[in-house]
């Protein structure tokens, strides 16, 4: 088991990611707060020796994608809401942030990782492919047509990823 | 573009009141346990490089042969070798649709878990699933202690799917489905479904969805008629129907 400080240092690292991850697949505050235990609680107890930051970090996106769809597969969990809960109040005071947030939100559930791993954390296809257990031009597509969709709903040239 | 979605999800941040929420549900769960050493965890690394160094001196073979294999079923069928150390070395697709999938994947020197679930959470087969098509998993392989273990997670990955079978089998009759095009477990429904229809062919049920044969199979057996509904746990007529992780007669 994992020592307190480690814990700590790990929940700085990780929560806004965790927290992001957890944003574009589930719906609510207490979702959210249960995948906190779930993934940190397996940080715990997981004896997995990590060989560099990016391994670690690569473990915490699989491992919190893996407890958001286990929890979403809990058919009582499914109900729809307003984006205002998706992004927990207060939503985002910026208009522009709140106009993003909401156009990759809007996508299928199968285009929010890409965006979210290739947009924000910077991993390339073949990253997120080994990531995701994606063929790498699985990955490529879905890159390209959230693109496309995000370009009709947010306008602009689809920038240069 | 790209710089108004990262600035967008910079904005989104875990608030300190989670943080603390979490340390204190942490605190609760992990009360009384000791921490590990550090340095027995600073050795891992070094017993993973011991470990490739074996496997690269010779011992390639271990890894490289396949001890198990995990076919699945709903009408893309496939199958995953699975080495002695519960890792996945290859994926067949045993149709067409099967073929697609496998093109889709990547779970080479996955664990086999983490393999299945990613494939079971796949566009396709979440889709399929969803819409009350009939989920088969069959284990089979030479270690029987391993193809137990296989058997016991398979059926915890499956726990909670109403539409979803899962069973043991011998090597020798896996062979004999491989050796007419066919998964394990489109082999016993085509055994079954001979039985009551001797002019059906190996190569009409290798296109067939689970779903499609297990109607068929009910239809056809004496006083049976196919559900319409989402399956439960039922018989398909003549003998096949079996109970989860039942063992292959």
């Amino acid at each position: 088991m994992r020592s307190e400080q480690e814990v700590d240092t790990a929940i700085e690292r990780y929560a806004d990611m965790v927290r992001r991850l957890c944003m574009v697949h589930l719906k609510n505050e207490a979702d959210t707060e249960d995948i906190f235990q779930t993934v940190f609680l397996k940080y715990v107890l997981s004896s997995a020796a990590f060989e560099s930051p990016e391994h670690e970090k690569a473990w915490f996106i699989r491992v919190t994608i893996n407890a958001c769809r286990d929890l979403l597969r809990s058919i009582f969990r499914r109900r729809t809401v307003s984006l205002d809960e998706v992004l927990e109040t207060p939503a985002p005071a910026d208009p522009d942030h709140r106009e993003v947030l909401e156009a990759v939100l809007s996508l299928p559930g199968k285009y929010r990782d890409v965006v979210y791993l290739h947009y924000y954390e910077g991993y390339t296809a073949p990253q997120i492919g080994r990531l995701l257990g994606k063929n790498v031009n699985t990955v490529y597509t879905l890159l390209t047509r959230a693109k496309q969709l995000l370009r009709e709903r947010l306008g602009g040239d689809g920038g240069n990823g | 573009m790209d710089e108004r979605i990262r600035e967008a999800f910079q904005q989104v941040r875990a608030g300190e009141a989670l943080k603390q929420r979490t340390r204190a549900y942490l605190a609760q769960r992990t009360r009384g346990r000791p921490a590990a050493p550090a340095g027995r965890r600073r050795l891992a690394p070094v017993l993973a490089c011991l470990l490739v160094m074996a496997v690269l001196g010779g011992g390639s073979w271990l890894y490289f042969v396949p001890t198990a294999s995990i076919d699945i079923d709903v009408n893309p069928s496939l199958e995953l070798r699975i080495n002695r150390f519960d890792r996945v070395l290859s994926v067949e697709g045993y149709n067409d649709d099967g073929r697609e999938l496998a093109d889709s994947l990547d779970v080479t020197f996955w664990d086999y878990n983490d393999a299945v679930e990613a494939i079971l959470e796949s566009d396709t087969l979440s889709a399929l699933l969803a819409g009350g098509e009939v989920l088969t998993i069959t284990v089979a392989g030479s270690d029987q202690v391993q193809c137990g273990k296989i058997l016991s997670d398979m059926e915890s990955c499956t726990a909670g799917r109403q539409n979803a079978r899962c069973y043991a089998a011998a090597a020798d009759d896996v062979a004999a489905a491989h050796d007419l095009g066919l998964t394990y477990g489109k082999y016993r429904a085509y055994l079954a479904l001979r039985a009551l229809d001797p002019d059906v062919t190996p190569e009409e049920v290798r296109d067939m969805t689970m779903r499609e044969l297990r109607d068929r199979i009910l239809t056809l057996s004496p006083g049976g008629e196919a559900e319409s509904g989402a399956s439960g746990h039922h018989g398909w007529g003549g003998g096949y129907g079996h109970r989860w992780g039942a063992a292959t007669p």
